[in-house]
């Protein structure tokens, strides 16, 4: 192995850092808000919501990430005039936002469920407890239902969110070039896939693995309930 | 015991508006009729023991003073307020949310399994319904959930998250938060069943406390030397009716069903 070409690679495949992260972070947003507005439509929009989303959940769950980006990104410039007329043609022009899209309809499709199940596994008891004392509506929502299943829905999330950070790398193949459309390129041009691909691996793991702490402790912290001992004596 | 009670009861029913009155409460699960026409009343002051064998309805019939069941017909007062409710096409529903929630506010809770909430610390729990739904200042709800506390025994718990106490401990903080809402009456739905036998003790042992300062009380249970020694009244369920219901001393000396003298015979 050539450790000299290896940094260089780094060097060479860093500046697409920041485009990965920001793949990454708009689309695990805009997905979790998407994702949020679903699970409570499938809890309590009754049949029709729950048809509705289980239609969507099923699409897009079902169905490649890959082949998901291809529609949006080659399928729909077929329809290039009905899109210029309703004037979203400069977004679906651009592959960065095809890329988003793809990855938020995709993240909305995993995440939607894990909220959902995150929902449902508050215990009636606990419900019951609030309505008992004279809570209803939002302020039930709020203050017992929603943070037991955050914490509930929280480790199943962080999976979610390690899985959106890894496949921004598919949008390299409209390409964008982040970190692994910068390490294609570069394979192009130096016929040295090893190092360059384990260089993009790299960085990969070392994202993750930052997440991954980030994640653990926030974990912790929400869920001081769960640890064996007693926070404190007094 | 019993003698303070009955006092209490003869006193209170001077007074014309019952803290809790039920009427006439009928309740189906589809084809099962659980409730089949069950009256109450309790004054202030009252502890009413109901008893009966597992599916005779008590609980049920608890859970309907709250809403937290629906009766299919009757009529359920707290404090002279009746319950409005509306007949939809398959089932009674209560015609307005808000009164619910505000005749909820006067009734204390507590419940067989504890149903404390699980990601707040105990004093956490005992607060929120004070602050959160009744807007009391903050700083006042903390002190009076820590006498609260104190009261029930469990002061140096009050930064524990539930499932760090036992169950007795856990029933105790329940107490306490339906202490807490400063209700008019509590309602406890076999508050000791599914703790530890030796654990059964300290919560009797605050809820007699409770009954001994004039508390109106209406506790669903198996303990017969609860419902024998501290309550003014004791019903007995059975298949959904009122089957015996008098004072302690009496219907445990006497009884008069037949059904009540069997349920006597197994429990003791």
């Amino acid at each position: 192995m050539d450790f000299a070409f290896m940094w260089e690679t780094f060097l060479t495949l860093l500046p697409g850092l920041p485009l990965t992260l920001e793949l990454a972070a708009t689309s695990i947003l805009a997905g979790g808000i998407l994702a949020a507005i679903i699970s409570l439509v499938a809890v309590i929009g009754g049949p029709i919501g729950r048809g509705f989303t289980q239609g969507y959940v099923f699409v897009f769950r079902g169905s490649p990430l890959l082949v998901q980006m291809f529609l949006i990104y080659y399928g729909l410039g077929q329809f290039r005039p009905f899109l210029q007329e309703i004037g979203v043609w400069g977004i679906f022009r651009e592959p960065y936002w095809c890329a988003v899209i793809a990855l938020t309809l995709n993240t909305a499709a995993y995440s939607s469920e894990i909220f959902r199940g995150g929902l449902q596994a508050v215990s009636i008891q606990q419900v019951e407890a609030a309505r008992a004392c004279g809570m209803s509506g939002v302020l039930l929502f709020r203050r017992i239902i929603l943070p037991i299943a955050i914490r509930q829905a929280l480790p199943a999330y962080g999976n979610e969110i390690i899985l959106m950070l890894k496949a921004t790398a598919l949008a390299s193949v409209i390409t964008i070039m982040e970190v692994t459309g910068l390490a294609g390129k570069l394979i192009a041009d130096s016929f040295r896939a090893f190092e360059v691909f384990i260089v993009a691996g790299a960085i990969y793991l070392a994202i993750t693995f930052l997440v991954t702490r980030l994640l653990r402790i926030i974990e912790f912290w929400l869920s001081p309930h769960l640890r064996l001992r007693p926070p404190s004596l007094t | 015991m019993s003698d303070r009670g009955t006092m209490l009861t003869a006193d209170n029913n001077k007074n014309s508006t019952a803290a809790v009155s039920v009427k006439d409460l009928r309740k189906c699960f589809g084809q099962l009729e659980v409730l089949k026409g069950v009256s109450l009343e309790a004054q202030e002051g009252d502890v009413i023991s109901i008893l009966g064998s597992s599916g005779s309805g008590k609980s049920t019939m608890l859970r309907c003073i709250n809403m937290l069941e629906v009766p299919d017909s009757g009529e359920i007062r707290i404090g002279g307020e009746m319950f409005a409710l509306k007949k939809g096409r398959h089932k009674t529903q209560p015609a307005d949310r808000r009164q619910v929630d505000r005749l909820r506010e006067h009734i204390g809770m507590v419940f067989q399994s504890f149903n404390l909430w699980s990601h707040m610390t105990i004093l956490e729990n005992v607060i929120e319904a004070p602050v959160h739904v009744q807007k009391r200042n903050r700083a006042e709800c903390i002190e009076e959930a820590e006498a609260l506390l104190e009261r029930v025994g469990i002061a140096e718990k009050r930064n524990f998250y539930p499932a760090h106490l036992s169950g007795g401990q856990q029933q105790r903080a329940a107490i306490a938060r339906a202490l807490a809402q400063r209700p008019r009456v509590m309602l406890f739905d076999e508050p000791t069943s599914a703790l530890d036998p030796e654990l059964v003790g300290e919560v009797l042992k605050v809820m007699r406390s409770l009954a001994e300062e004039g508390r109106t009380m209406l506790v669903v249970t198996h303990e017969m030397a609860f419902a024998r020694d501290v309550s003014s009244r004791v019903v007995f369920l059975h298949k959904g009716v009122v089957e015996e219901e008098g004072n302690p001393d009496e219907i445990f000396r006497n009884p008069n069903s037949e059904r009540f003298k069997q349920f006597l015979s197994v429990e003791r």
